[in-house]
């Protein structure tokens, strides 16, 4: 009987292509828009904390706002090493200076560190070494350089051994970092000098470590290791929670998160209205196409179709409008999505599974309800009145 | 004939009455038909008789104010309008003056319809619907669509449709109305034919001479037979 009455609702909507398209128009416009908002949002979002947790989801940053009293040294890095939450500890103290090579100078970030930001941070060295603890101890004169810096001062990238000045100051340089082609370094500034810890405090004249990097031993329970550093400092600071912050990158994504969603369910929710008149124009189609057809009803009563038969035939036939409709918004869908892709480069767009069986829900149940009043009014025809009427 | 036997329709002190303008119109007044198996009926009278108002409550299409109406043994006033489809579906074969096919389905399609509705498998249906074909003499035009076909042709397949699920009667409206007298003729001579082949046929006319041809003639006048 099911099959039946899809093969009848198959031959009506064949019988008059134009129009069942047009009727499905709106659905297509309602999907297309439904499932490209809904791609665009979750595939930036998706493109954003992948970056996010290549920088290191496993790293926490402390800020220090207020000493008490008793400023942190690099010394008390060990204590925070010691704790069996956290893997390594780095401090990061940072300063703007210009830095000179021959003619050409430049405004660079210097920051001062100890070899363990290499790890925390995850660099990645192109040629030379890291900053290494004798350096850090003995206070020398060397820098490490990201690509953008060398490219910048040098012009150039194999500039091992070459000096250069930062704010007056002779350094030897020993390091060139990989060019990073992550998003986040294109929104940061990337041009960075790293140097010894000792060296950047004592030309900062901060001897004492205001920001540290630290990594968790265990990536999966960040909480965990946030709650001991966290025990750490209040201890340190005399249970003051306000003279340190502690910043965590998944803290960074699930704010993220949240944006997006909330940005999803807006631009799903404008989308969906637009389905919603889609539904509206199958009902009214639907409705013109009771009235055209009650002389087959008629017919179709008198040899025994029940209230039951002429019903399911026009909601079959209402929501396979719907549903091609969706088909046809998904496939166009698709194409859009392919093509953003094509045109952003680097993040892909792709229609989520769940995304399909949202529209292809939400279609269905739009062609349902708004087939239903149409079905019924078929069903409900008087057989001899509906046999006589001339249409 | 086997009059001894339960009449297929009883029909007793039926009444219709419809408000047409504020006003009562009493389109059957107190009818009283019987007709028994295998006999071939005419009903005749001029129109605006009742004569359309007893077809289709004959046929369940509509139920009588009052009165009794028993089909094939089943009393039919207390039915709800699905079980009116089914009986509908099961008992009686229409055939009308304006063929009422389908003009989007082929012949087949159209003979195969009933059958569907009563659910049965497709290859008992292809059956029936080749054995109805055959029986109106239309094998080869299975394919066809209604308007590909002559007006003969169409009544032919209207026939072999009402033929299809073995109805206890065949209820026949002016099935000659819409063709020339000839082809009309042929029509007539199938229905003797199925008559003969055993078949119950109530036949409605208001033509004289088609009337004289059947078994037995009941005249309807202002609602009362």
């Amino acid at each position: 009987m099911v099959f039946q009455s899809l093969k009848m609702a198959l031959n009506a909507i064949a019988a008059s292509k134009m129009r069942s398209f047009l009727t499905m128009l709106g659905i297509i416009i309602g999907v297309t828009a439904l499932v490209v908002m809904v791609s665009l949002v979750s595939g930036a979002t998706g493109a954003v904390t992948s970056e996010i947790s290549s920088l290191g989801n496993d790293m926490i940053t402390v800020s220090i706002r207020a000493d008490k009293g008793s400023p942190l040294r690099l010394e008390d890095l060990d204590a925070i090493k010691a704790l069996d939450a956290v893997d390594q500890a780095a401090p990061s103290g940072s300063m703007n200076a210009t830095a000179k090579y021959g003619y050409s100078d430049a405004m660079v970030s210097v920051y001062g560190t100890t070899a363990a930001y290499y790890d925390i941070q995850g660099l990645e060295l192109a040629q030379g070494r890291f900053i290494k603890t004798t350096d850090v101890n003995n206070g020398s004169y060397i820098a490490v350089l990201s690509d953008e810096a060398a490219t910048e001062l040098f012009n150039r990238t194999d500039i091992i051994g070459e000096t250069f000045t930062i704010a007056g100051r002779a350094f030897r340089v020993v390091g060139v970092l990989a060019k990073d082609d992550s998003l986040m370094s294109g929104m940061m500034s990337s041009l960075s000098v790293y140097v010894p810890f000792t060296v950047e405090s004592r030309m900062a004249g901060q001897p004492y470590i205001t920001s540290i990097s630290i990594s968790s031993a265990n990536a999966q329970d960040m909480d965990a290791t946030e709650d001991a550093i966290n025990r750490f400092f209040m201890k340190r600071f005399e249970q003051d929670e306000d003279a340190f912050s502690l910043m965590n990158m998944s803290s960074i994504t699930d704010a993220l998160g949240t944006v997006t969603d909330t940005l999803t369910l807006l631009l799903g929710g404008i989308a969906a209205i637009s389905l919603l008149v889609g539904g509206v124009g199958i009902m009214n189609i639907m409705l013109v196409s009771v009235t055209e057809r009650t002389k087959e009803i008629g017919i179709r009563k008198a040899i025994g179709a029940g209230r039951g038969s002429i019903m399911m035939q026009f909601l079959i036939e209402a929501l396979l409008l719907s549903l091609f409709g969706c088909v046809f918004g998904l496939l166009f869908s698709w194409g859009i999505l392919e093509i953003v892709t094509l045109i952003a480069g680097g993040i892909s767009f792709a229609m989520s599974p769940s995304t399909i069986a949202l529209a292809v829900g939400f279609s269905s149940a739009i062609g349902l309800i708004f087939g239903l009043y149409p079905a019924n009014k078929a069903a409900k025809k008087h057989p001899i009145e509906a046999l006589r009427y001339d249409g | 004939m086997a009059a001894d036997s339960a009449p297929v329709i009883a029909m007793r002190d039926i009444t219709k009455v419809y408000t047409v303008g504020g006003e009562e119109v009493r389109a059957l007044d107190g009818a009283n038909l019987f007709i028994h198996e295998g006999e071939f009926v005419s009903v005749i009278g001029p129109s605006g008789s009742g004569k359309s108002t007893l077809m289709n409550i004959i046929g369940c299409l509509d139920v009588a104010d009052s009165g009794e109406y028993v089909l094939d043994g089943q009393n039919i006033l207390q039915y709800s309008g699905r079980q009116l489809a089914r009986i509908r579906n099961r008992k009686i074969g229409f055939v009308f003056q304006s063929f009422n096919l389908l003009s989007k389905m082929t012949a087949e399609e159209n003979v195969e319809l009933p059958l569907i509705y009563q659910g049965l498998h497709l290859g008992k249906r292809k059956e029936r619907t080749r054995l109805a074909l055959e029986r109106v003499g239309l094998s080869d035009r299975g394919r066809h669509k209604p308007t590909e076909l002559s007006g003969g042709q169409q009544q032919r397949v209207a026939i072999a449709r009402a033929l299809a699920t073995d109805p206890a009667i065949l209820l026949a409206d002016e099935p000659t109305g819409n063709l020339d007298s000839k082809t009309g003729a042929d029509i007539l001579r199938l229905f003797h034919e199925l008559h003969e082949a055993g078949n119950t046929i109530v036949l409605i006319t208001h033509d004289e001479r088609i009337a004289k041809q059947t078994q037995r003639c009941v005249r309807i006048m202002d609602g009362r037979v």
